[in-house]
Formats: C-alpha cells, structure tokens, sequence
C-alpha cells in the first residue's frame, strides 16, 4: 500500500541521471498532493477523515491541524509497532494542552488492507488514497470498490495515481516505482473511475497536481486525481446499520485535550476572565475614581487601552456595559462586563452560564453578579507605587 | 548518572564493609522498587550492517524488525547496534530483506558482547526500556522526566499549569537492580508571548514599551504552540508584522498569516504584532553563519519563571503549597504508579519479554544517630528539638563576640523611628548574649538607592566596624549597590534589612535577636560549638555557581575552618571563566586555608575534611581528576615531613531515594540524623544518605554524601558521625541543616557573589562570615 516517502524520493532521484532534462517540482510533488487534499479539507470541512495508506503518516499529521476533523484515521498493511516519530508527532503536545482545541479529536492508525472490511471505517466525511490503487494487483483493484465506495462508502473519496502519459519526459522509461502493478493514462484512470463511480452512485471530476513543462502541456499532470462525492448523500446517512466487525488492528491511538470537556473549558476561561480583569484592574488603578454608595468607581469607561479588543463595534459594546469597581482591597468586575469581551463571549454565550462555570473556578461577589479578585497584585504593589 | 566509577575499590578500610554502627536501628520504606532478572541472564550486544549501507534509520530498523524471528523477541536497536536478551544461535547471522523499491539488502549480525546485568550499557538499556513504558502509560516526557498532562493542577490566577510526574531511573543498587520513581511536577506558563507583551504595555504604557519588552524576553526560552519546540528570543524585529511575506524552504514567497492558516489552520488574531527572532544553532560545527527564525508571539508560550515571577512571593507561595507532598501522598504517588506499570498491559508484555520482574518497594534498616549537645559560652544545652533551638539558648551567652563601637545605622528619612525602636531591641538582645552594642551613627537619607550609595561613600572610613541598612523596598537595586560597595570597594561588614521586616512589631525580639547573631558573626564572633572528639580537623566546604549575568563566568566559593573547634572561618571567593561547573583555584585557595590555620594554631591541622557541593550529574570523573589532585598537591606542599590526611566527600542535596518511617496505617518523614548505608546506596562507592533537615508539611529529601578520597581512614561510623554534626554549625539557622555549615556558607557566599556583587569580595573579610 501506500508508499509516499518512496514516491516522493524518485522526483530527487531524477537528478542523478543526467541523460534527460531534470523535471524538479516546486514545491515536491507529494506536497502538492498533500496540500490538495489539505484545500480539500478547508473547503468541505469534514468531521470523518481516513487516509487508506497512510505510509509514514506525514498526510495524517498535516491534517491534525485542521480544526474541523474530529476522527483521524490511517490504515495501512506495512503499519508496523509505532515509531518515535508517529507517537511524538501524532500525540498531543505542550502547545495542544495548553490551548485545547474546540472539538475533540482522536487519531487512530490500524494495520490493515484497503480490500479488507472493517466496520469502524464506515460512514466518514473523507477518504483519501493518496497514491494506492498502484500498488493493487487485478484482484485486489477488483476488490477495491466494494470495500471503499460499496462498504465504507464515505460522502468524498479523493484517489490519486500517476499519470501514465507524463512517464516519458522522466529520464527512466519503466515504471516510477517497482512496486506499481501499473500505471495509467488519463484515459485508462478516467475510465475506470466513471465505471466506479456510476456502479456505486458517486459523482466523479478530474483534476491532478505537478504541472506539465512548457511545451509539453498535452501530457497532462503528473499525478492524476480524481475526487469523487457520492450524491443524494443525506438519504443514506440514517439507514446504515452496519455489524460490527473488527479486521483491523489498532497499533496506535490518541485523544487530544478539547473545549468539550469541562475542566479545559474552564481552564481557559478563567485565563480570558482573569486577562481581561487584570486589564481593567490596572487601567482602573491610575485612573481617576469617585465613590459612590460605599463602592469606588472610575470616573471613564475603564476600558483597556491595549490588547484584547480589537474593533470599535467591541470596544463600544464594552464601554456601554456596567463599570467595575472598588471595595475595601477587593477589584470587582461584573460578568456582563467579562461577558462582552470577544475572547470571553466566544467561549459562553450567556451570563448565567459564565456564573455557573466561573463559581466553581473563580471568586464571585456574594449575589454572583461580578467577579472579585485583589485589587494589588504583587507587580502593583511593588512596581506602580513609584 | 556517573556509571563506572569506582572510588570503593580504592580504600581499604571501607572495602569489605562501609556501615556505621552507632544509633538506633529504624525501620524505613523506599521509593526503589526491585527489578528481579533470572540467575544468569545476559544482555546480548549485536552489531548490524547493512549491504548496500542504508541511509535511513527507520528503513534500517524497519527491514530488521520485519524478519519473523525478532517481531516477538525482546529488543533495542538504534539503526546500527541491537540488544537482546536471548541469544542468537550463531555469532554471525545473515538475513535478507527486500525494500518495498524491490532491491535486496544484506544484513549481518554479529554478537560483539555479552553483558551481565549490572554492567552499566546494560543498565542504559534498561533505562530505556522504562522510557518506552513510560510513554505507554499516556506519560510525556520533558527532559528526563515524565509527566502526566491529564491530570493537570491549575493556577489560574497566576496563569500556571502544573503537571504531575515522576522523575525516573533504573540503577544498580548494592545488591540487586532497582527502579527510583520520585514524585517531580513540570511548571508550564499558560501565557504566550504576545500576552506577557500586552500586560507589560497595560502596566508601562506605551512610552518605554519597546525598550520593556526587550529587557523582559531576550534570552528567554519561548515553546511553539503548533510544533513542539523550544526556542530562544535573541531579538524582537519591531518593523516585521504578519501580513509581511517571507521564503519558504521551497524558494515561494508566502505572508506569515497566510503561511499559519495553510500550514496549521491557525488564524493570527493579532496583525500587528511584531515578530521573535531566534538564532538557530547549526547542527554542524562549522563557521557557517547562523540561520536566523522568525517567531510569532502570539503562537509561543513563556517557558520557565521570569525572574520577576520568581520574586513574587505569593505566586511562589501557591506553587510550593500545590507541589508540597506529605510522605503519605507521596507514597500513595509511588503505588499508583507501580499499580499502573503492572496492570498495563505493553508494560508487562516489555517486561516479561526481557526477563524483568518489576518487584515491591523496598525496606531497609537506618540508623538514628545520637542528638547532639549545643555548647554555649557557660551553658550545654541539650535541645528538644534538633530542627530548631532558638528557644532552647534564650538568655544564654555565646561563644565569643567583639563588642560593636563605631558604626553606622543608614536608613531613609521616613523610617527614623522605626531604626530607633529597633535599635532600642538589638541593645537588649545584644546584651543578654554578650554582644555589646554601642550607639551608633544614625545617617537619613532620601529615599533612592542612589542616595545610600553617596551616604555610604561619605561617611563608610576604615575605622567603621560596621554599616545597617534599612531599605524602604526589596527592589534589587538598593542591596546590590550597597553590598557591591561594602564587599570589593571599601571592604567593611554590612547588615541590611527591610523597613517591612522591622515594622513587625510583634515579631521585634525575635527579629531582633536574628540581627544581632548576624551582626556578631560578621564582626568575626563565634555562636555556638558541638563537640568535635578529633583534635586537629580542619573541614572545608566548596560549592560552585553560575554568575546570573554572565552565564559562560562561575564563581566558586571556598569556606574552611580555622580553629579545632570549628567556630571560626576563612572565606575565599573567585569568578573564573569556564564553561563547567568545575573549580580551578583550589591549590590556591587550600593553601591559604592552611596558612591561616598555621598562624592560629602555630602548627598544621593533621586531618582535613573536604565537602564538595554544586557537583552536576556526570561531573564525577573531573572531580576526582582534576580537582582532588589540586587539593592534594597544595597538602602534600605544606610540609615536609607528615602531611595533613585528605578526605573529599560529594555532596548532593538533589537524590532521587526518599525514605519513609511506617507507623500504623501511615507514613511519615524519617527523625532527624536518620542514616542510611545500605541496600539504596552503590556497590562501588563509598557512600551515605543522611536526613539532617525537618520538613514540617513536606516529604524530607535526604543529603548523599559520597567520600571519593580518604587518607583519614576514619571508620564510616565516624564519617557519618561528623558529618552530621557539623550540620549543627549554621551560624544563620539555630538548628539542623541539610548539609554541612562549611557547603552552606560556600553557598551563601556564591550567590552574594553571583547575584549581586558579580566581583571579587575583598580578601580583608575572609575572616569573619561577612555573607550571612
């Protein structure tokens, strides 16, 4: 299966034969493939994505960026017992506990073959297979379909191969990679691909990656891709009902930290909540005060000067919701002020569900209408007092 | 870790047994658990080639582990030398594979060596096996430790995370192999750069915000959000913003922000922001110039504390409460911990696989060694508790003192009164202790470091025996440039203390009576002595430190005993530029110990005693030589007919055995002067543990002492015996410290030098504890 670090190495090793102009791609090819797929991602948004030959998961770990995947998944028969670098490159990090991401995600890789059925790859957003049909032979690219668009059958499948048509203007005449059971013309992929797609009710375009050279331009891309998006895709959703059967085995799996779990919620919120008091806090200790009813309240807005707000829409909003203010050596900050700042807002969408979270993490005033923190903190006291 | 060091071997008289016996015997629990190996078993050290040589690692490793034989065998490989614990059936194996680009590679294996298990490759092997389980167990590694990110403690207000883990090794302990887990949590900042610079701006406006924001992040260490890795700021380039493009490794052009959205799916919120620059080191030593990085401060996270951070006592406060662990909750730590190693399921299957048995924690037997007797000028006092006998030598005289006559007492105009009522308390203290304090000269000045600086340098004469300082604040700046003056410049003792301090009304004796013992020892007085059976010792402590300004200078400090009853000192100080931490002016510095000894004592000590502290992991093998010779050469030089006798001891605060007394149901620390010299300590040293400090709340860590050179020949009962007591002989702590007073005061008088002075301190105040 998949053999990406292979492929992407027989475009360097052009440059030892000098016999023919050297065709380099920029950037490499297999990035180009990568990136397509990436584009594909940004633009559909899939929550379900699999890559069937992974190869040595550089395609997965592009992906676990991607905010909107929630299911990561590789399959691949060479997966061996997981490297270093898969469990260092695909486990969450520092960065990732640090600021959780918004949807959960959870990667797997499973070894096993795209011909092979397992229950746990039905039903996805987006399949990808980067550079694998090749490596079938007839009988397995027999198989293929059934598996992939009749089992798995995923809303998008993307399937990548090499461009038959584009061999001759490398120095080698064989195949790119002794592996390939074949390589296809444009007509040959496209045939097939039509073929499948109208046995199994997909709709097929045609695109690829890796210009042609001037003067070449008839032969084609270099890699041919064709991305398939099955039709009338919400009727089927609710009706599959697969039975559970399990082929592959799972030889690596992670979960990263996300917003939906409730202490990585409140962990970044109190850090948004305590920001922006911090910065009225400070904005409000050299700013001119009067008391009021026992309370000492600023005379301004009291709005921070910098950071944290970026527009004037906001900043207005802010300006028109009630003031903090002093009592004793306690700074209090009501949460319909925390709530309209953007980084706040765009964690809880109310008050009352800003009081719920922020009572069991901060301190509140005593009818929990406004957050209470000290007035001085050990910079004030030390730094502002010269 | 010091693998293969073998000092034992070497001296005779611990060669067969280097147990003390005097004390009593207690029962304790460790944080080692026995790693049982069958009888016999061996590590397997096989070299692998290649034919035709194969580049890459992973295709290397990939081609070996795919042959059937090694998929459910134990093993370690790192692309070229392979570990196993069964062996081969020959000494050369040929195997063959195919590449998945169809070409055939030859591999060979040869057996190189057999290893038994307490070898130490073998036992780095083992270190990495436990590395591998560790990350099984959903553990993260940072340096050598491992941490657990799920379970984090948060502390919101300070923008701190904390993650708990555990700090690991394997290692050969006097009989058998054990496994040490002790219980280490990681400070992470949950701020990033871009914020840390908002804050400064809301704090200092914008006016010097540039200038701010340089002196607060250069040569800090920022971590990436999206890649993992660590960085550090050399410069911030103001005039590059995100929306500015820059070249991609592939020669295309594209902006920062369009380059994090297709790169990471990130989007920069901040447009304005200017950018990091970090020095990337070049993997290859040569002079090529270094590639230069360019970092988003949005997307880098502070690591580490600021030293701002460092000082604000109630950030500090939260940790050590949130990190704090009774012996108990450590305890249940470590059964968690080996809870979970064994009911994991790739841990067990890595251990059974090589043979391990992953044991109980394990007991052993300490000793308790006799309190001690503190000798004041007319009074033995017999303290209730070692930890702390202020109480105990209220109203009694100390040792000697000289009575202070012409000084000076400079505060600012605001805190007249309260130098006056502290005054009026250091008289009375003084006097119920035998220290006679006379009226000083009281200079107000204004309230600027400045202004003390010009006090001092208009009425400090070398007559003055002393100046106090009252400092209306603890900003740096006041006490650096007093000491810097007091110290090198105009070498004359100085006290400083805060005007906060003294304002505790309700504290004032005790305060009071802390000065006052300060004062008396800078003058060159003597506290209090314990009883010391040999009669010509001299006991030196050594400790080395980075300066905080220079970090390529160290300063090495050098603090040895002048009199037989080691009440008195001689202080020596040097900043020498190297980048280990190992001392080079040794022979100078022993010398001149000794030549001070012989004029007080007309004669030279017959033993010498030498604590070594700030000694890094792996520094072991200079030490012995490099610096146990200089010290040697300058003994043997003193005089030609019979030498002082040599001992050098390392001592190392930072071990990772802990030991618990059990008492029904439940753990507890140690008593004061447990001793430990068996089971948890090495076959081929000559070594200790010893507990000589109380942790009211916390677990207690024990001191190792390791005693690399010993002419003394003294018997390990009295080594230990010694040792501990000179713990009692910190003049600045009425009370057991964790290690010898003489490392103590080195240590003391590094980091005046490395934090404040950064210079030489005058040789005039080397004899008096001008430091504490």
């Amino acid at each position: 299966m998949g053999e990406n670090k292979e492929c992407n190495s027989m475009v360097d090793n052009c440059e030892e034969v000098p016999t023919k102009e050297v065709i380099e791609f920029r950037p490499p090819l297999y990035k180009q493939r990568y990136f397509f797929v990436k584009n594909l991602v940004q633009q559909h948004k899939p929550k379900k994505v699999a890559d069937l030959g992974f190869g040595d998961a550089t395609l997965i770990w592009m992906l676990k960026y991607h905010h909107c995947i929630e299911h990561l998944v590789g399959v691949d028969t060479y997966a061996g017992s997981t490297s270093q670098w898969e469990i260092s490159n695909l486990s969450p990090s520092v960065g990732d506990y640090l600021v959780p991401r918004d949807l959960d995600l959870t990667i797997t890789l499973y070894r096993g073959s795209a011909v092979q059925k397992d229950s746990r790859l039905v039903g996805f957003d987006l399949m990808t297979c980067i550079e694998l049909i090749e490596h079938l032979d007839s009988e397995d690219l027999a198989k293929f379909p059934e598996v992939v668009f009749g089992y798995y059958s995923p809303r998008i499948i993307i399937i990548s191969t090499p461009n038959s048509e584009f061999n001759p203007l490398f120095p080698a005449s064989t195949f790119r990679h002794l592996d390939h059971k074949f390589e296809w013309n444009r007509m040959q992929f496209q045939t097939w691909a039509s073929d499948v797609a109208n046995l199994y009710n997909y709709s097929v375009e045609f695109t690829g990656v890796g210009s042609p050279p001037a003067g070449a331009e008839h032969v084609g891309y270099c890699t041919q891709i064709g991305v398939f998006q099955k039709n009338e895709a919400k009727a089927t959703e609710s009706c599959i009902s697969t039975p559970e059967e399990h082929v592959y085995e799972t030889v690596f799996t992670t979960a990263y930290p996300s917003l939906q779990e409730k202490k990585n919620l409140l962990l970044v919120l109190s850090a948004e909540v305590l920001r922006a008091s911090n910065s009225m806090r400070l904005r409000f200790i050299v700013d001119p005060k009067k008391k009021v009813n026992g309370r000492l309240v600023p005379e301004d807005s009291c709005v921070p000067r910098y950071g944290l707000i970026v527009t004037d829409a906001q900043r207005a909003q802010i300006e028109s919701s009630p003031k903090p203010y002093c009592v004793g050596k306690k700074f209090y900050v009501p949460l319909e002020r925390l709530i309209t700042f953007p980084k706040v807002n765009r964690l809880v969408d109310s008050v009352e569900r800003l009081r719920s979270l922020l009572s069991e993490a901060l301190k509140l005033n005593r009818d929990q209408s406004a957050l209470q923190v000290d007035l001085h903190d050990h910079y004030s006291r030390t730094m502002l007092s010269y | 870790m010091d693998l293969g060091i073998c000092t034992r071997e070497k001296l005779a008289h611990v060669r067969d047994c280097k147990r003390g016996s005097s004390g009593v015997p207690v029962k304790l629990v460790t944080n080692l658990f026995s790693l049982d190996l069958p009888q016999n078993w061996q590590l397997y050290q096989y070299h692998v080639a290649y034919v035709p040589e194969l580049e890459s690692r992973r295709l290397r490793i990939a081609l070996l582990y795919s042959h059937a034989e090694f998929s459910n065998k134990a093993k370690a490989f790192d692309g070229t030398i392979l570990f196993l614990s069964q062996k081969l059936e020959d000494k050369v194996t040929e195997l063959s594979s195919e590449t998945s680009k169809g070409e055939t590679v030859k591999m060979t294996i040869t057996l190189i060596m057999e290893l038994p298990a307490s070898s130490p490759i073998c036992i780095q092997v083992l270190n990495i096996i436990f590395k591998k389980i560790f990350k099984k167990l959903a553990m993260y590694q940072i340096g050598r430790n491992f941490y657990k990110p799920s379970e984090p403690v948060e502390i919101p207000q300070h923008k701190l995370s904390l993650w708990p883990g555990f700090a690991i090794s394997v290692s050969q302990f006097e009989s058998r192999l054990q496994f040490t887990a002790d219980v280490s949590y990681k400070v992470l900042r949950n701020e990033t750069v871009l914020e840390f610079m908002t804050g400064i701006c809301q704090q200092t406006g914008m006016s010097c915000f540039a200038q701010m924001c340089e002196k607060q992040l250069l040569g800090l260490i920022v971590l990436t959000r999206y890649n993992n890795k660590t960085y550090r700021i050399d410069d911030i380039d103001w005039s590059v913003k995100p929306t500015h493009t820059f070249q991609k490794q592939d020669g295309t052009e594209i902006t920062y922000v369009d380059y994090y959205k297709q790169q990471y799916d990130i989007t920069l919120s901040d447009l304005n922001q200017p950018v990091l620059v970090s020095l990337l080191k070049s993997k290859r030593n040569d002079n090529t110039e270094a590639r230069m990085a360019h970092l988003i401060p949005e997307l880098c996270f502070i690591t580490g504390l600021t030293r701002q951070a460092t000082t604000d006592f109630q950030l500090m406060k939260v940790v050590a409460e949130k990190t704090r662990l009774s012996p108990l909750g450590r305890q249940q730590c470590l059964a968690r911990l080996a809870d979970d190693i064994q009911r994991n399921k790739y841990a067990r299957f890595e251990l059974e696989t090589w043979g391990l048995h992953f044991g109980c924690q394990m007991s052993l037997t300490g000793r308790v060694l006799p309190s001690e007797k503190i000798l004041m000028q007319d009074h033995v006092c017999q303290p209730v508790s070692a930890a702390e006998w202020s109480k105990d030598m209220r109203n009694c005289k100390i040792l000697s003192a000289r009575p202070l006559n012409k000084w000076l007492i400079i505060c600012s105009n605001r805190d007249k009164n309260v130098a006056e009522d502290f005054l009026h308390c250091l008289r009375r203290v003084g006097s119920s202790m035998g220290f006679n304090v006379d009226y000083p000269k009281n200079i107000k000045v204004q309230e600027n470091p400045a202004a003390f600086l010009s006090a001092l340098q208009k009425h400090v004469d070398p007559d003055v025996q002393l100046v106090m300082c009252i400092l209306p604040s603890n900003q740096k700046s006041y006490y650096d440039s007093i000491k810097k003056y007091l110290n090198s410049f105009c070498p004359v003792p100085s006290q400083c203390a805060l005007t906060r301090t003294l304002n505790k009304k309700q504290m004032m004796m005790s305060i009071a009576t802390r000065i006052a013992m300060q004062m008396a020892c800078k003058l060159g007085g003597e506290l209090w002595a314990v009883e010391i059976p040999l009669k010509s010792l001299m006991v030196v402590g050594i400790d080395v430190c980075k300066d905080e300004f220079s970090k390529d200078m160290v300063v090495v400090g050098f603090v040895a005993s002048i009199n037989p009853r080691i009440t008195r000192w001689f202080s020596r100080c040097i900043l020498q530029r190297t980048t280990t931490d190992v001392a080079d002016c040794l022979k100078v510095f022993m010398t001149g110990a000794l030549n001070k000894w012989y004029k007080h004592n007309h004669g030279l000590p017959a033993r010498i005693v030498v604590y070594r502290d700030g000694v890094g992991d792996g520094q072991l093998k200079t030490l012995i030589e490099y610096e146990v010779p200089q010290l040697l050469s300058s003994v043997t030089e003193a005089s030609s007919n019979t030498s002082p006798k040599l001992s050098v001891i390392v001592v190392r605060k930072k071990c990772t055995p802990r030991f618990f007394t059990e008492t029904d149901r439940s753990v507890q620390n140690p008593p004061l002067g447990t001793v430990v010299d068996s089971e948890a300590t090495r076959p081929e040293w000559y070594d200790f543990y010893l507990i000589s400090r109380a942790a009211c709340r916390g677990t207690v860590s024990p001191t190792h002492y390791n005693v690399i050179y010993d002419d003394n020949g003294l018997k390990p009962d009295h080594m230990q015996r010694l040792t501990f007591k000179l713990c009692h002989l910190y003049y600045n702590w009425p009370g057991l410290i964790s290690i010898p007073a003489p490392c103590q005061y080195a240590h003391k008088l590094t980091f005046l030098v490395a934090q404040s002075i950064h210079k030489e301190p005058s040789l005039e105040l080397s004899n008096s504890l001008f430091y504490l």
